[in-house]
């Protein structure tokens, strides 16, 4: 896997979502280069190029970051927190991708510097459909932040 | 002054001095009654007081029990909501992929199965939903407002345009105002009008009305259609979590919503009831405190 010229950052701790996810991206002919990271400190070491990742080229930035927030070892609002704060990495847009529809977590999510936020459907066409939307506006519509 | 004289004037005010210490003697008497009286009073308020400081004490107890409980519900229904919705996901994903991936090889039945699996995954996160809200509800501080009714059944009726189609014709004239949570009553009358959409689908002319009243004290607030009804023999059931009266093919749906209107009623100390019979319709009733009672 070339890491070097990765568009799309998956973090998702559950394989099923993981695999669900990809499949629906690719379904909407979505196919940019995507590495899928089951935690958040793999995550950072990669976006930073430290521990596991040490000898990949860092400045290269994914275009769109696609985060699940309950997460073991560090929290997916951890992981937000961290790619905000960090000037290399606070302009690449974070999508929330989760289940939880609870109030106090999208508060949180916004707060600290989501770009987007968006509740996993159970039903899979509705979920396939979100993830293609989602994948071709910030992949394709949206105008990054140079 | 005689001697005569002066004799009796000492005669009078000796009666007159022991008339008095008499008196000062009963005077005391009565004092130390009056005294212990106060006393035993005293004692009594004492005894009321720390009956009073006993039980704030317990209801302090109370209080720190009923919150440690809420939160244990919070992070309950936080729990439902995340962890149970991802293996459905799953569920439903994996049967969609099944289907896709594999449809060639599988006959009708097959496929219908698959479906099976699908449809039923999808009424489980209805379900999960749904009871989320039914929990939610217990929890929620009311914030009561004095709540245009008109107003906030037309914004419902256009709410539910935007998300379903239906041909039932619906009647309101002047909606009584009332002091309640607005985002709830919204939830009271999207439940009921919808509930009554549903239950008169079937019907060639679907006819809905909404009054409201002023009766006894109260508001009496009314949803009515003339769709299938029910058994007025099972009208208890009717306001039960999870409690149907027609079967899953005939009309969908969980059987929270009116659990969901019961809860929110009960919380502005109202009553709901309904009537019906089957084959004409249904009427469903709430009451709410007469606004022009209340005062602030």
């Amino acid at each position: 896997m070339e890491n070097n010229t990765v568009e799309i950052l998956l973090i998702e701790d559950n394989m099923n979502d993981a695999e669900l996810t990809i499949r629906a991206l690719r379904k909407g002919q979505i196919n940019n280069h995507l590495i899928h990271l089951k935690n958040g400190v793999d995550a950072l070491e990669f976006l930073f190029g430290t521990g596991k990742f040490e000898d990949r080229d860092s400045s290269h930035k994914p275009k769109l970051i696609l985060l699940d927030l309950k997460m073991p070892k560090v929290d997916g609002l951890e992981v937000l927190k961290q790619i905000k704060a960090n000037k290399l990495t606070k302009a690449i847009p974070v999508v929330i991708l989760t289940s939880s529809k609870e109030h106090p977590d999208i508060e949180r999510a916004y707060a600290l510097g989501a770009n987007s936020y968006i509740v996993k459907p159970v039903e899979f066409d509705e979920f396939t459909k979100a993830v293609t939307d989602l994948g071709f506006y910030w992949l394709l519509m949206n105008q990054h932040n140079v | 002054m005689g001697k005569k004289e002066k004799s009796n004037e000492l005669f009078i005010e000796k009666e007159e001095l022991t008339f008095q210490i008499e008196e000062n003697r009963k005077r005391r008497k009565e004092l130390i009654i009056a005294n212990k009286e106060l006393v035993l009073q005293n004692r009594e308020r004492i005894k009321r007081a720390v009956e009073i400081v006993n039980s704030n004490k317990a209801v302090d107890v109370l209080e720190k029990r009923v919150k440690e409980r809420t939160e244990d519900l919070e992070s309950f229904s936080y729990s439902v909501s995340h962890d149970l919705r991802t293996p459905l996901r799953a569920i439903n994903g994996y049967a969609k992929i099944l289907e896709e991936d594999y449809g060639k090889v599988l006959d009708n039945e097959g496929k219908r199965l698959l479906g099976e699996v699908r449809s039923n995954a999808k009424k489980m996160g209805l379900l999960i939903d749904d009871l989320l809200t039914f929990s939610r509800l217990g929890r929620k501080e009311i914030t009561k407002s004095l709540v245009d009714i008109n107003k906030l059944v037309e914004t419902v009726l256009i709410e539910m345009k935007q998300s379903t189609t239906h041909h039932a014709k619906i009647k309101f004239s002047y909606l009584l105002p009332a002091v309640a949570d607005y985002n709830l009553m919204q939830q009271v009358f999207t439940n009921l009008l919808s509930n009554a959409i549903k239950y008169s689908s079937k019907n060639e002319n679907p006819l809905i009305e909404i009054k409201s009243e002023r009766k006894n004290g109260e508001l009496i607030y009314s949803v009515s259609d003339n769709g299938v009804g029910f058994d007025m023999h099972y009208v208890d059931k009717l306001f039960g979590v999870f409690q149907r009266l027609h079967a899953e093919e005939e009309f969908s749906g969980t059987g929270v919503g009116l659990a969901i209107v019961k809860r929110i009623i009960r919380k502005h100390d109202g009553k709901v009831w309904a009537e019906g019979k089957e084959g004409q319709g249904a009427t469903f009733y709430f009451s709410l405190a007469d606004t022009a009672k209340k005062e602030k």
